[in-house]
């Protein structure tokens, strides 16, 4: 992996997938190429007197002359505020690749020191609540498209509203493709009508079998992974196997 | 920004702790209960910043990377747990 290095890129779809939340396309202009590992996030310029966001990068590894973002714009802070005035073509300066929250198969080529003991997953258990997907998404494309992994890959999201749900056709199309995937939405407050999980995620993950010597990859906010990882370790997961982003 | 054009100068003598070291132009200082392991400091600056055993930032070299890319891995860090001070005027850089 190359270290991590300035870069600019122009803005070129928004897609709003309701009043919550929107994804940003970007391409690169330079350098024009980016490699990067699945979870890994990008620190973006967001304000002439240099403030940074960080953002998980939610589109798969394998396209690197461009990126793609799912951001929050309900916080309304100085980062959703410069997204959402951006205009198509406008450009944007941000340092990346960052982050080490990435698959444990990848760690060995982050750059610094490496944790003393790597531990083989069976299967692969992404958690994720909100905005908290966008890490995942790039995961799964890249374990099922690009590397054929044939290994369980489960995906749990929680969101509050059905109707905040966003890419669940691309994963219902994966799941399709690919039997080894499976893909749980749950939400806490469903309408009438809703058939699939309710509640918060960690009812999610009770009422479903977790598969033995899997790796868990948590993102949401610190109360999410401080819940998720206690249902976790009570069903008898190791610590060493839980993962979680920390920023969100 | 006009800072990232401005060049070390004589360093400045220190009391180095693990978490604090004055360096040329830029005192870079991690504040540990504020970092969160995402070690993008690392990335941009590996011979300024490592992890401890615990996984948390720590300075260690004074000279090791230019002010611009110690500002740079400054504002890299998502929780901004660096602080950076110049030491010719005593402001801080950054957070802003």
């Amino acid at each position: 992996m190359q270290p991590p290095k300035q870069y600019t890129a122009k803005l070129e779809e928004k897609i709003e997938f309701n009043s919550k939340y929107t994804q940003y396309d970007f391409e690169l202009l330079e350098p024009n190429v980016m490699e990067f590992l699945a979870g890994q996030y990008v620190s973006v310029k967001v304000s002439e007197a240099g403030e940074r966001r960080s953002y998980s990068i939610c589109s798969s590894p394998a396209v690197q002359h461009g990126f793609q973002l799912l951001v929050d714009l309900e916080p309304q802070g100085v980062g959703a505020k410069f997204l959402q005035n951006l205009t198509f073509g406008d450009s944007i300066n941000f340092l990346g690749p960052l982050g080490r929250f990435v698959l444990q198969d990848d760690f060995s080529l982050l750059p610094g020191k490496l944790p003393e003991t790597v531990l083989p997953e069976e299967a692969i258990v992404l958690i994720a609540t909100g905005s908290g997907i966008a890490p995942f998404r790039s995961m799964a494309l890249e374990l099922l498209q690009e590397r054929k992994d044939t290994r369980p890959i489960i995906l749990h999201w929680g969101m509050r509203h059905a109707e905040q749900l966003f890419w669940e056709y691309e994963f219902a199309e994966l799941m399709e493709a690919f039997p080894n995937f499976k893909f749980h939405p749950v939400v806490s407050q469903p309408i009438a009508g809703w058939s699939l999980c309710s509640g918060r995620v960690t009812d999610c993950l009770q009422v479903h079998a977790q598969p033995k010597n899997a790796g868990y990859y948590l993102c949401g906010n610190e109360t999410m992974v401080q819940e998720v990882s206690q249902v976790l370790t009570t069903q008898g997961v190791q610590l060493e196997n839980i993962h979680h982003e920390k920023f969100y | 920004m006009s800072d990232l054009n401005q060049t070390a100068v004589t360093p400045v003598a220190s009391t180095p702790t693990p978490q604090s070291k004055q360096i040329g132009k830029y005192r870079v200082e991690v504040i540990r209960e504020k970092c969160i392991s995402a070690a993008s400091c690392v990335a941009i600056a590996p011979l300024v910043f490592d992890l401890d055993e615990e996984g948390i930032a720590r300075v260690i070299s004074q000279d090791g990377n230019d002010d611009e890319t110690k500002l740079l891995a400054a504002q890299s860090c998502p929780t901004a747990a660096i602080i950076v001070t110049d030491t010719e005027t005593g402001k801080q850089v950054w957070p802003l």
